[in-house]
């Protein structure tokens, strides 16, 4: 290589640089505003529910006087039997929807292209119908007065109407209902790219259903299975609105409690902040062990 | 034989399953639709033919104030995140960006953290800040809850983009200005669009975060609906739940693109 040429490459990988540090300046740039907003509306505000969660209650308000009662209550029985209750629905809204929504999964993927989009309309259409109103519509559905008991005892199947409205059993049914679509569709769309030949490559071998299905369809929709679980789960540790809505008051979930800490009067900043905190931590582990088991997974894939 | 006779068992099986999740997913918004026409005070069986709670809801000052509060909210958080949503996404297009993932956090943490977190923290920040609450506060809640859904819906749409044509216009001394809004914002508008309804929706829909940011006296509709409940003066809600549903059965059966934007969003 010449003299000449060694410049010449020098001199090109210089403007290289250079286009490529412009670059950079122009993504930040680009990026800032955004940036901005979220440092100071998501992290700023986080940093004050630490602080809170260290200074004493007031009724209305705090006083900023350092206390550790906040997270010793916190870890009191009545509490750690809040976050015991808010557990137990999450996996068991996530256990159901997972069981109801993998055969509809499965029956829109393995659908005709054409209706594919058709029945995958029908999942969206309540996801986006307003939360609040699909709830108070179960209200209706199945209140001590409402249109279920009303047909049940018109039929003959029952002389007393249910008391299903105001129990823990409402609350599920309506978490499942509000939070299929989140399992639905990632499901769907990991099972809409399976190699269904592989099923039958299986089959033809001698697989029946059951082995196939165990052996082939789930090992490779375990991705899908892990984004429903977590777009399920994380969302219903903290519900408040449908146990507020269709629950009873002896069962206190999370939100609610939260919720309440925080708009009930005498107000509790620092215990509503230590809650917040505490539950923030879970989901940070949850989504730390999810993500590795998906790079187990992933690195088990490749090998 | 008995393979595919088993075959045919499971296919009935999700079918069945199908059928069940359906009914399941519709009953109760169908039984809300038809008694916003039942002539009666309270839910109990069928009394008769009505559109009184329609009139009655025209006439209802709370829920027109409600109503349109929830739209000044959703016009101007979807507008606010949905730029903010363009400028990230053509940012991190650079794949060299020595922010990327600083930015890509910060983007997708509020994701997976619960709603209710979000209320709390704001809650705690516009006290600590003594800013008064109302229609500024609820605002910016929901530009922070929008911004990462446009900014991941755009994004993914630039993922596939097609960089030979902005390459072949520069080639032919394109100025940026021009590349800009004659191939890329048009390759984006689809990504666009579909970020922008999902910031409305979801701006719309929200009743956690707001609750916790809006102050007395300024309701949205989710807000206001709740209210309601509790109070148990519930006539007027069928009938405004039938509107609010048919508005959005109005933008998945109307329009084509618009239903392939909303699949896509998700």
């Amino acid at each position: 290589m010449t003299r000449e040429n060694k410049q010449d490459w020098s001199r090109q990988n210089d403007l290289v640089k250079k286009a490529d540090s412009r670059r950079n300046l122009a993504s930040w740039a680009l990026s800032a505003p955004a940036l901005f907003w979220l440092i100071v509306f998501f992290l700023v505000p986080y940093l004050i529910v630490v602080i809170y969660s260290f200074l004493t209650p007031d009724i209305y308000d705090v006083k900023f006087e350092f206390s550790l009662d906040a997270y010793r209550q916190a870890f009191n029985s009545a509490y750690l039997n809040t976050f015991l209750q808010s557990f137990k629905l999450a996996f068991l809204t996530t256990l159901l929807c997972l069981l109801f929504g993998f055969p509809v999964a499965y029956f829109i993927a393995r659908a005709k292209d054409k209706t594919k989009n058709a029945l995958l309309v029908f999942i969206i259409i309540p996801f986006w119908t307003n939360l609040i109103i699909r709830i108070f519509s179960w209200r209706i559905f199945l209140a001590y007065n409402g249109v279920l008991n009303d047909v049940l005892m018109n039929i003959g199947l029952i002389s007393q109407p249910l008391e299903i409205m105001r129990t823990d059993l409402a609350v599920m049914l309506v978490m499942v209902y509000v939070y299929l679509p989140y399992m639905i569709l990632p499901l769907y769309s990991v099972l809409e790219k399976l190699d269904f030949t592989l099923l039958h490559a299986a089959m033809d071998l001698g697989a029946n259903d059951v082995k196939a299905f165990f052996h082939i369809t789930l090992p490779l929709s375990v991705e899908g299975i892990f984004a429903g679980s977590l777009l399920v789960f994380i969302p219903s540790l903290g519900a408040y609105l449908i146990p507020q809505l269709v629950g009873n008051q002896k069962t206190l979930y999370l939100g609610q409690v939260i919720t309440y800490k925080i708009k009930n009067i005498p107000r509790n900043w620092p215990m509503a902040s230590a809650l917040s905190l505490t539950l923030l931590l879970f989901v940070a582990l949850l989504l730390f062990l999810g993500y590795m088991l998906y790079k187990h997974q992933k690195s088990r894939r490749i090998a | 034989m008995k393979q595919l006779s088993a075959s045919r068992f499971y296919k009935g099986m999700n079918l069945t399953a199908f059928t069940l999740v359906m009914i399941f997913l519709y009953i109760p918004i169908l039984i809300l639709v038809i008694f916003s026409f039942n002539d009666a005070k309270i839910i109990t069986g069928w009394k008769g033919f009505t559109l009184k709670y329609y009139v009655q809801l025209w006439g209802n000052q709370s829920i027109k104030e409600a109503f349109r509060n929830t739209m000044l909210i959703a016009g101007l958080s979807t507008l606010v995140s949905t730029v903010l949503g363009v400028l990230t996404a053509l940012g991190l297009q650079n794949k060299k960006f020595s922010g990327r993932k600083l930015v890509s956090a910060l983007i997708y943490v509020p994701l997976v953290m619960p709603d209710i977190l979000m209320g709390v923290s704001l809650a705690l920040l516009f006290n600590f800040t003594r800013v008064n609450t109302g229609m500024f506060t609820v605002l910016i809640a929901h530009i922070t809850f929008c911004i990462s859904y446009t900014v991941i819906v755009i994004n993914s749409r630039l993922e596939g983009f097609d960089y030979s044509l902005v390459e072949a216009a520069m080639d032919l001394g394109a100025k940026p200005a021009v590349i800009f809004w004659k191939i890329k914002f048009p390759l984006m508008l689809p990504g666009i669009i579909a970020a922008a309804l999902l910031a409305f929706t979801l701006s719309i829909d929200d009743f956690i975060i707001t609750f916790f940011t809006s102050g007395r006296g300024f309701d949205t509709l989710p807000i206001y609906v709740e209210g309601t409940i509790r109070r148990g003066t519930i006539t007027t809600i069928n009938s405004l739940s039938t509107l609010m549903i048919a508005f959005t059965l109005f933008l998945v059966v109307i329009t084509k693109r618009v239903r392939k934007a909303m699949i896509s969003a998700l």
